[in-house]
């Protein structure tokens, strides 16, 4: 449908006000005009910003693109809808359906399938944008009918069939018109007072049942008066579990074929994918809460705090200081991650097609965002930039009735809290006033170093600050996982259990905290930037490659150059959202180095008895020269978030030996360039 | 052989340790680790990685070992990385050269490292190869030994050539982890699930749970 039409907005940003948009239509034909009018008022506020952020970078010629005309479109349909929304709030009266004319032409359903067509995507989605995005089902989600509601239901029909039959009487059969007027009132009472009653009755049922699943909670932890507020949550947890388990058959099946196999890792995969995957149930939404709250605290360092420091900088442009880092800082790929990252659910394949494409132009990218530093200013929301050292903004955001908050109901009153307080933390360690920093930081405009070095260390911080949120987050959802079910209580069951989560954990939120990891690794994903374009024709023999382990030119050999497989291997890297499934892909480029060194040897010495292995002497000049021809310079990053997040048991086996030569391979091959 | 109380009352433990290889380039490093592992068994079914890294399963006193053994590059251009492959180790193998005195220089400088980073837990062990060239000796026997003393460590002579010394040097140093993981535990009292936090080097897992390098274990348990 659209075309690949040279750099616009960036698809993503069509896709996402598409997105928006099409909430809020669903909010219209829900009745709910008020929610529906600020949600098109959100889409319109989405396209203006994103369409400025496209204007500022361009040319007045190539400024207007066909996505550009799209998204001008939409911000005029949008404008129709808010103006019959305005007109309907006005008055008390609503009719139901009215906007399906609209809805056809951009359902969510739809998905563009390549999302890359080298499209700038230079601001992040603010918190309560991401938002939306994880929480489409629980928007759109279809509920029982209460009684009452299903009793006007019913009501409706028979006053429509009252109608009809009124109708056809003659004018002169009064007395049956009476009658039958009569008899629908009385009916239509009689249908409310019982559906009154039901209800009533139900909402005692309820009750009750919540008290003991409650009791039941409590009893399952320990009666300590004093709990810690994550164990308050826990139990909150744990008791909408059981009321979920109520009225949901499915765990008990699951349980029930768990008893019988429970080391059956397919089964316990299974499982905990279909829990998660399962918007209603309280542990997945646990677990979109907690994204949620990482992603709050990473946009402002990844976003709004970065473009202080672009902003701060510029007078100060001659140092060269901050132009240089700020280059690559904000991944260009990241938006369209995200989209990925929403798109798995419904199109596998659509996402490998994607990322490939991304990967392949992944360079070509990075270095058109090089050469204009002002274009990644970013003026996603200039209030945004106090509002990242305001304490209580992630909060806000988190808080915000727009941001359905009642998907998160059982657990408000901790929610409210814990964002503060670390951000709290984070600014008694700088000693300094909440709220001032940004004051300080333009203070110190003139020192550009010592804004350099507060910086990093406040990136350390940050990011040591993220880490242990993403390792808690994930040990409470294991928690909840096996305390819901205790089958799952073995070694092998929280292993897979532990895999599983993990993989749908990261999987939206891996782009942006690799954002983060290559804003703190910048230097040295700047030196091995350096290295590999000083060594960018370098043969295996320039990085000390013993002279038998690779084929000479008068040999044949797979691939139009040495260890091609291994360097094609490491470059998949990217397309893998989860660490575990990065970590597989480094051990998998050594075992096939290891293959390739076999094969070379083999085919020199055919016959003779190989007599020599690989060892660390050989393996680490060629990992050398597989990084070096991979030009991947987030490599740094993805290893440094691999050391934080891959679990520690892993890390005394092969998966931490290979992550460790790779990370030392790294290390040599920034050495090259500093030399 | 009498049993120490700790595996008695222990039963179903596997102690998992990690142990590096260092040396310069030519000592023999890599042909030492082939030996100990082609000697049982089939060339087939070292791992994956050749001979960067392997592992081992023991049964010392009926305790049962897992053995991490990674290798290091010995070219000077990759000294600085040491330190990323030793940490955590509970062992590590200083390989020199008989007939190669800077080799034995080498040995020195890791192991002062190797104090000053990892302190006294880490077990060392100095070992001489190439005793298959004994006439072109050039560290004499005396003073590698007394110098390994001097340091806290154990030499050891081995031939890879010949496959002298191997098996008794990974034995050996299998059992000095292993008293050293029963001090710690003593010290720790007798909860052995709280040493496995303790210390990142030392796991001890349970029985049933598989080796956590699910792929790398390729070596069948000795006995």
């Amino acid at each position: 449908m659209m075309a690949e039409s040279g750099p616009g907005p960036g698809p993503g940003a069509l896709q996402v006000a598409m997105k928006l948009a099409s909430a809020a239509v669903q909010l219209d034909t829900e009745n709910r005009h008020r929610e529906a009018y600020c949600e098109y008022l959100k889409s319109i506020k989405f396209i203006s910003q994103a369409l400025i952020e496209d204007a500022q970078t361009k040319g007045e010629r190539e400024m207007v693109t066909p996505e550009v005309q799209k998204m001008l479109k939409l911000a005029e349909q949008c404008l129709g809808r808010i103006k019959t929304t305005a007109t309907k709030l006005g008055k008390a009266e609503t009719k139901a359906a009215v906007s399906q004319a609209v809805k056809p032409s951009y359902t969510p359903t739809h998905r563009r399938v390549v999302s890359d067509g080298g499209g700038t995507n230079k601001s992040f989605l603010t918190p309560d944008v991401f938002q939306k995005l994880q929480l489409p089902e629980t928007l759109t989600t279809k509920r029982e009918l209460t009684p009452l509601e299903e009793a006007s239901r019913q009501n409706q029909k028979l006053k429509a069939a009252y109608e009809a039959r009124m109708a056809r009487l003659n004018p002169n059969q009064s007395s049956q018109k009476t009658s039958l007027t009569l008899s629908l009132q009385r009916q239509m009472m009689e249908n409310l007072i019982i559906a009154k009653a039901r209800q009533a009755a139900l909402q005692r049922k309820m009750e009750e049942r919540r008290l003991r699943l409650q009791e039941e909670a409590n009893r399952r932890f320990s009666t300590n008066a004093t709990l810690t507020p994550e164990e308050e949550e826990q139990r909150n947890v744990y008791a909408s579990i059981l009321e979920f388990e109520q009225d949901h058959e499915w765990p008990k099946q699951w349980k029930l074929k768990l008893k019988s196999q429970p080391n059956d890792l397919i089964l316990v995969g299974g499982l905990v994918s279909q829990i998660l995957s399962c918007p209603e149930h309280p542990i997945s939404q646990l677990l979109k809460k907690l994204q949620c709250r990482i992603y709050s605290k990473l946009y402002p360092i990844v976003n709004t705090h970065f473009s202080d420091q672009v902003a701060l900088t510029e007078p100060n442009a001659g140092t060269g200081l901050y132009p240089a880092q700020s280059q690559c800082l904000l991944n260009t790929d990241v938006k369209s991650s995200l989209h990925k990252g929403s798109r798995l659910k419904s199109s596998k394949s659509a996402c490998c097609l994607g990322s490939v494409q991304d990967h392949v132009k992944n360079n070509s990218v990075r270095l058109r965002h090089s050469s204009s530093v002002t274009s990644v200013v970013s003026v996603e929301d200039h209030n945004a930039n106090t509002d990242a050292w305001d304490p209580k903004a992630p909060g806000s955001n988190i808080m915000k009735p727009s941001c359905s908050t009642k998907d998160f109901a059982p657990n408000q009153a901790s929610e409210k809290n814990s964002p503060f307080e670390d951000l709290e933390q984070d600014m008694m360690k700088f000693e300094l006033q909440p709220g001032s920093i940004a004051d300080n930081m333009n203070l110190a405009v003139n020192s550009g170093q010592q804004i350099l070095e507060t910086e990093d260390m406040q990136l350390q911080d940050h990011l040591k600050n993220i880490v242990k949120d993403v390792h808690n987050s994930i040990d409470r959802l294991l928690t909840l996982c096996i305390l819901a079910f205790e089958p799952l209580d073995s070694a092998t069951g929280k292993d897979q259990c532990l895999a599983s989560i993990e993989e749908t954990f990261f999987q939206p939120i891996w782009m942006f905290l690799l954002a983060l990891f290559r804003k703190v690794n910048h230097s040295r994903e700047m030196a091995l930037d350096k290295s590999l374009k000083l060594y960018r024709t370098a043969g295996p023999a320039d990085v000390g490659v013993s002279d038998k382990l690779f084929p000479h030119k008068s040999t044949p050999s797979i691939g139009s150059y040495p260890y091609e497989i291994a360097v094609q291997e490491l470059r998949s890297i990217s397309k893998e959202f989860c660490p575990q499934k990065k970590l597989e892909c480094i051990v998998r480029t050594l075992r096939l180095i290891c293959d390739c060194a076999e094969q070379y040897c083999g085919s020199r010495q055919s016959g003779a008895l190989i007599v020599s292995a690989i060892g660390a002497d050989d393996l680490l000049p060629i990992l050398s020269y597989v990084v070096l021809k991979s030009n991947l310079t987030q490599l740094v990053s993805e290893c440094a978030a691999l050391e934080e997040f891959i679990h520690e048991g892993y890390l005394i086996g092969e998966e931490g030996y290979c992550l460790t030569s790779m990370q030392s391979a790294l290390l040599y091959v920034e050495s090259l360039s500093k030399e | 052989l009498c049993l120490p109380l700790v595996s008695m009352a222990v039963p179903g433990r596997t102690y998992c340790y990690k142990v590096v290889l260092l040396g310069e380039g030519c000592v023999g490093k890599t042909s030492l680790l082939l030996r100990y592992c082609e000697n049982k068994y089939n060339e087939k079914h070292i791992t994956t990685l050749q001979a960067s890294f392997l592992t081992k399963r023991l049964n010392i006193s009926g305790k049962r070992v897992n053995l991490a053994i990674w290798d290091t590059a010995g070219q000077e251009r990759f000294h600085a990385l040491g330190p990323i492959y030793y940490r955590d180790s509970n062992g590590a193998i200083l390989v020199y050269d008989i007939t190669d005195e800077d080799s034995f220089q080498k040995v020195k400088n890791w192991v002062k490292e190797l104090r000053k980073m990892l302190g006294s837990e880490i077990c060392l062990c100095i070992v001489g190869n190439k005793t298959d060239l004994e006439k072109n000796r050039t560290v004499s026997v005396e003073e590698a030994e007394v110098y390994a003393e001097s340091v806290g460590a154990k030499h050891f002579h081995t031939s890879a050539k010949l496959n002298q010394g191997i098996e008794e040097l990974f034995l050996d140093l299998c059992k000095k982890m292993l008293a050293v993981s029963q001090a710690e535990e003593a010290a720790r009292g007798t909860d052995p699930s709280r040493v496995g936090n303790a210390r990142r080097g030392i796991q001890i897992i349970d029985d049933e749970e598989p080796q956590p390098l699910s792929n790398a274990g390729c070596c069948p348990p000795s006995s």
